[in-house]
């Protein structure tokens, strides 16, 4: 049956139904948003779709993160990332006010949200057994923001031997990180075009002319 | 006869003045390929264990580049520029311009830039043929002059000079970074979407008039070729910590140096990731000083030692 409501639909779309066709396909919601996607997708053939298409994408991508397991460790809540709730929600996410978002928007770094292409969540030490001097370097863990959702793993250089951090430490010591190269990445955008005005020792980036 | 003898020079000649050309030319070649050809190139870029796709579109409308970028993987993200002006597009935020004559996240600004602006840090060497993406490519090498900086491995087709695939190598040869060419079509007009994007009204020019001029830092040393690009205050995203801002390139490398005063959790000395972004952090007194770039992490912690308040 289902099948056979999708053949409706379809045919629907085309045009090629008759006036009580039409009417059982009103009354069969289900069916409602297939017959959009087909005009979704008729339109997108035709090339005649609009220049934004309001895909609440976002709300997926937010839902779907806060699914994931235990890599993220400082849990940016949802609300923050785009979805609207109701004021008395965010109340119950207490902890989430001590970890200040990495979508937060504000002044001219209201673009910075994408641009770096990972960020890092979390420092791992895995030297337990500190005597031995070929023990794995400890190794950060990053969540990309955009496209997959494979883990890439960083290593920090042998120097850093912090087992004596406490969790709430190693927390706040790899959102420090993350500021940082967010912040460098953001900068690799807003550079090409800058030119410093009143320091004449020094030269402007070279850019294509 | 003597017709045929003038065009089988004619047909010679490009061919042998190519056999002969110096790497720069090459180079040279490329970067002007860049700014006039059209074409569509789909790319991949490899980072570490990730693998993006992605499809560049360049062409002239007016006389003005035009250009469009496209992430193709994941939620929307591309990039449009016209003129010195770059749009991003992404899916979490308004659209927003910044003023730059070149997308950044694809080939490096001074591939379509001065060559001679790179010779200070590194050597250009010719190097084999090999075939990518169905075309014959000329590899060229940039070879860093010193231990401070990672070297790049270009390969150029070698009938329209355009950039095929893009290698960055440590020291010990391993690979960071890679921007592989997997098609490349020349275009005889613009596309479509290029006239189009040539004809859209795009989000006004952000403000950037609150990058005010940072104090008078400066290096006692800083490796061949590096100078200052922009120096200034401002907040860190997420985290609001003001900071000291200065960025540094040699046109290939880029490094940021921030001053801040020191948290109460201390940063790692250095770390690596594995594309090739390294930060150094260094605490003097009861601030700190982080560098962060791709370049080697010795690179960043002699940069950061020898900062200093004029």
């Amino acid at each position: 049956m289902d099948k056979l409501g999708q053949e409706w639909v379809s045919a629907a779309v085309d045009g090629e139904t008759d006036v009580q066709t039409m009417a059982e396909l009103a009354a069969d919601t289900h069916s409602h948003n297939k017959w959009r996607n087909y005009h979704l997708i008729g339109d997108a053939m035709r090339g005649e779709l609009p220049q934004t298409m309001a895909f609440d994408l976002s709300a997926s991508i937010a839902a779907a993160i806060d699914l994931e397991p235990a890599i993220v460790s400082p849990q940016v809540s949802a609300p923050e990332v785009n979805t609207p709730v109701a004021p008395g929600q965010i109340a119950v996410n207490g902890r989430g006010s001590r970890v200040v978002p990495l979508f937060k928007q504000f002044g001219q770094y209201a673009i910075a949200a994408t641009v770096a292409m990972f960020a890092i969540v979390g420092v791992q030490n895995f030297n337990q057994t500190a005597d031995d001097a070929t023990s794995p370097s400890p190794v950060l863990i990053t969540r990309p923001l955009v496209g997959s959702a494979s883990p890439v793993s960083l290593q920090t250089g042998p120097v850093q031997q912090n087992q004596s951090y406490t969790n709430d430490q190693m927390n706040e010591q790899r959102r420090r990180i993350n500021t940082y190269i967010q912040d460098h990445m953001l900068q690799q955008r807003l550079n090409t075009g800058a030119v410093v005005e009143d320091n004449s020792e020094v030269i402007p980036v070279p850019v294509n002319q | 006869m003597r017709l045929i003898l003038l065009a089988l020079l004619a047909l010679v000649f490009p061919a042998v003045a190519q056999e002969d050309m110096p790497a720069k030319v090459w180079l040279e070649k490329m970067s002007q390929a860049l700014k006039e050809k059209e074409f569509k190139a789909s790319i991949i870029q490899l980072q570490a264990d990730h693998i993006r796709p992605l499809v560049y579109l360049h062409g002239k409308v007016n006389n003005q580049e035009v250009a469009f970028l496209e992430y193709l993987n994941g939620p929307p993200k591309n990039a449009v520029r016209v003129g010195n002006r770059v749009t991003f597009i992404e899916h979490d935020q308004p659209a927003y311009s910044i003023l730059s004559n070149h997308i950044q996240g694809v080939w490096p600004a001074a591939f379509s830039s001065q060559m001679s602006d790179l010779e200070v840090g590194y050597q250009f060497v010719m190097g084999g043929r090999t075939r990518i993406a169905g075309r014959p490519g000329q590899m060229i090498r940039l070879l860093p002059n010193d231990e401070y900086r990672y070297g790049f491995q270009i390969w150029l087709d070698m009938d329209t000079y355009l950039p095929l695939r893009y290698d960055m190598l440590t020291q010990d040869k391993q690979l960071l970074e890679q921007l592989m060419v997997i098609e490349l079509i020349e275009l005889k007009e613009p596309p479509s979407i290029l006239q189009e994007a040539y004809k859209q009204e795009w989000p006004a020019v952000i403000d950037q008039a609150e990058r005010q001029d940072g104090q008078n830092w400066q290096f006692s040393w800083l490796p061949a070729g590096f100078s200052v690009v922009v120096r200034d205050h401002h907040r860190l995203i997420g985290s609001h910590e003001a900071v000291e801002y200065i960025a540094l390139t040699d046109g290939l490398a880029n490094i940021s140096v921030y001053v801040a005063r020191a948290g109460s959790t201390p940063l790692p000395e250095e770390l690596i990731t594995r594309n090739g972004l390294s930060l150094v952090s260094e605490k003097v007194g009861n601030a700190e000083v982080v560098a962060v770039g791709k370049v080697p992490t010795e690179t960043l912690a002699r940069i950061a030692k020898s900062l200093m308040l004029e």
